[in-house]
């Protein structure tokens, strides 16, 4: 059964794709599979496609193609998704190890201020859920998580931090991530993880993709310098 | 030896070209030359695939001197170009002899340069491109006393006649003044505006100093969001249009986060998109609302006028004995 989308039009050289059947899980996995047939070798003239939640914005080189092409590719493949199918078959599983709060997690207090909690409850709150990389944001690939439960969402921070340094790990609304490389932000900083994210070398840039599963571990000040700089890697799994 | 450049005079510049395409499928900006139209004229000027390696040189003064014969072109914003103290076109070819000091200042009008040098720079790539992205750290910016080395050497058309132009290739050059009218089709979101998206289009708008290549901030009478849910984050498109919080409008250039939570307004045409990375700080811009059609006739027209730039140049070139290779339209 095909799941419905809607197109619209972004400018000369880029649409975006929203899913559009209302069962949320179903739309995040028809956008990510279009964006992945818009993006493989054969299909002329786009530039990217960027996945989010329940879209996709698909980048066009409009040299190479027009608009009314890629709203029949997308009909096409959309015509060919299973909206129940996972998105991965087999995703693989990353832990990331986390110090809370102090100077690693600046805004722990406010937090648990503004919804009530109190900082223990609100680590045990972000600890608890095995989180779906729902998609990459900015910048450089973060992981966009869907928060973990609280009592409210969390404010954007009134005045945007400068500098979020490099494995900051954070929540915004009914959002949680991890920031891959230092740059400016205004989400609530929680924790810092001393895993490295950021991999110029890799094509890919980062280890994740969405579909991919996320475990935050608690852990001290002592091992966050022991493992200081080593690279995130997926789990080994079982046979 | 390697042919290259060293630099003598740094200004703020960097190498770059025409952007990382295929960075925002994984969380990166796409970045390159804010202005396209003149850094692919340039690289087209001297016979380089239009997506080659060039220096886009921001507002203050820079200046280089090659280990070999080279040729270099000039565009972009206005300045005034010298080799050895002897002032030379833009927007045309310029040959230079091994040693001699390219000099660029007195920038008058529009904020980038870019310097093509035939053969294109030997750079760091990261995903098929050079472009820098200062949020990863990435990118070749020029320092002093740096060298930047040149892909193959390659020939150079002799200029017989010393102090005149080699050629003269009559481009069509954009025109950069003090006030801007930029170009805009209606965006996804334009319903969340309700009735004050027509806002946009009555006066002008200011251009502020805290602009950049992630977008530019302009201040003016602002349309107000009618909804007030939070939006969940989105792909974004280079040239979106956004009224944040901070009373200033944002204006997306091609630095921007690939995602964001704010409902789209509008959309920069790419020839307007132009326009915006040559426009300075206060600045007026009016924005204008366009149809895509009329949007994607302009984008048409302005690839014309590089068509017909290359055409002329490979035919020069040829004639020449210059083999005119990478002139095909390379895309990184």
């Amino acid at each position: 059964m095909r799941s419905p989308i809607r197109i619209q039009e972004t400018g000369e050289s880029a649409i975006r794709v929203i899913g559009s059947s209302g069962d949320r899980e179903a739309d995040w996995r028809v956008v990510h599979k279009i964006a992945r047939a818009v993006t493989t070798p054969g299909i002329e003239g786009v530039h990217s496609a960027i996945p989010t939640y329940d879209a996709v914005l698909i980048e066009v080189d409009p040299e190479r193609t027009t608009l009314a092409a890629i709203h029949a590719i997308v009909q096409a493949v959309a015509g060919e998704i299973d909206p129940d199918e996972p998105l991965t078959q087999q995703p693989r599983e990353f832990v990331v190890p986390v110090v809370y709060g102090g100077e690693h997690g600046e805004d722990l207090a406010d937090v648990a201020r503004l919804t009530g909690l109190s900082e223990e409850e609100v680590i045990a709150a972000h600890l608890a859920p095995t989180y779906v990389i729902r998609c990459l944001g900015a910048p450089g690939g973060s992981p966009m998580l869907d928060g973990p439960t609280l009592p409210v969402p969390v404010p954007r921070l009134t005045s945007p931090r400068t500098h979020v340094p490099q494995g900051a790990v954070s929540l915004a609304g009914r959002q949680a991530t991890i920031t891959p490389t230092a740059a400016p932000g205004g989400w609530s900083l929680i924790g810092r993880t001393p895993l490295s994210v950021l991999d110029l070398s890799e094509e890919t840039l980062v280890p994740y993709a969405p579909g991919d599963i996320l475990r935050f571990e608690r852990i001290d000040e002592r091992r966050f310098a022991e493992l200081a700089g080593r690279r995130l890697t997926a789990m080994e799994t079982a046979p | 030896m390697t042919a290259s450049i060293r630099i003598t005079e740094a200004g703020r510049a960097a190498v770059t070209d025409l952007g990382r395409h295929r960075g925002p499928g994984v969380g990166l900006p796409v970045n390159g030359a804010l202005d396209q139209y003149s850094a692919r004229a340039a690289n087209i000027l001297v016979a380089n695939a239009e997506g080659a390696p060039l220096i886009e040189a921001l507002a203050f003064d820079i200046a280089f001197v090659p280990s070999h014969d080279v040729l270099i072109a000039v565009t972009g914003a206005d300045m005034l170009v010298t080799v050895d103290g002897v002032e030379r076109p833009m927007w045309e070819p310029v040959p230079v002899e091994a040693g001699q000091e390219v000099r660029l200042g007195d920038m008058l009008g529009g904020m980038r340069t870019y310097i093509a040098v035939r053969g294109g720079f030997d750079v760091p790539e990261l995903l098929g491109s050079c472009a820098p992205d200062p949020a990863i750290g990435f990118g070749t910016t020029l320092a002093v006393g740096d060298s930047i080395g040149l892909h193959a050497r390659t020939g150079v058309p002799v200029n017989p006649y010393f102090g005149i132009s080699l050629f003269n290739f009559g481009v069509d050059r954009p025109y950069f003044g003090d006030t801007a009218c930029i170009d805009v089709t209606d965006g996804p979101d334009i319903d969340e505006f309700a009735g004050t998206a027509g806002l946009l289009f009555e006066a002008p708008y200011r251009v502020s100093t805290r602009s950049n290549q992630v977008g530019l901030r302009l201040s003016g009478v602002l349309p107000t969001r009618v909804g007030s849910g939070e939006m969940i984050s989105r792909g974004v498109p280079v040239g979106a249009i956004e009224v944040p919080p901070g009373g200033e409008l944002l204006v997306l250039h091609r630095g921007r986060g690939v995602t964001a939570g704010y409902p789209v307004l509008g959309v920069v045409t790419s020839t307007s998109l132009d326009t915006l990375g040559q426009v300075r700080p206060e600045t007026e811009v009016s924005f204008r609302r366009v149809s895509l059609e009329r949007a994607a006739r302009d984008a048409r027209v302005w690839r014309e006028r590089l068509d017909r730039l290359r055409d002329r140049v490979g035919t020069v070139f040829s004639c020449l004995g210059v083999t005119p290779a990478g002139m095909e339209r390379a895309e990184s």
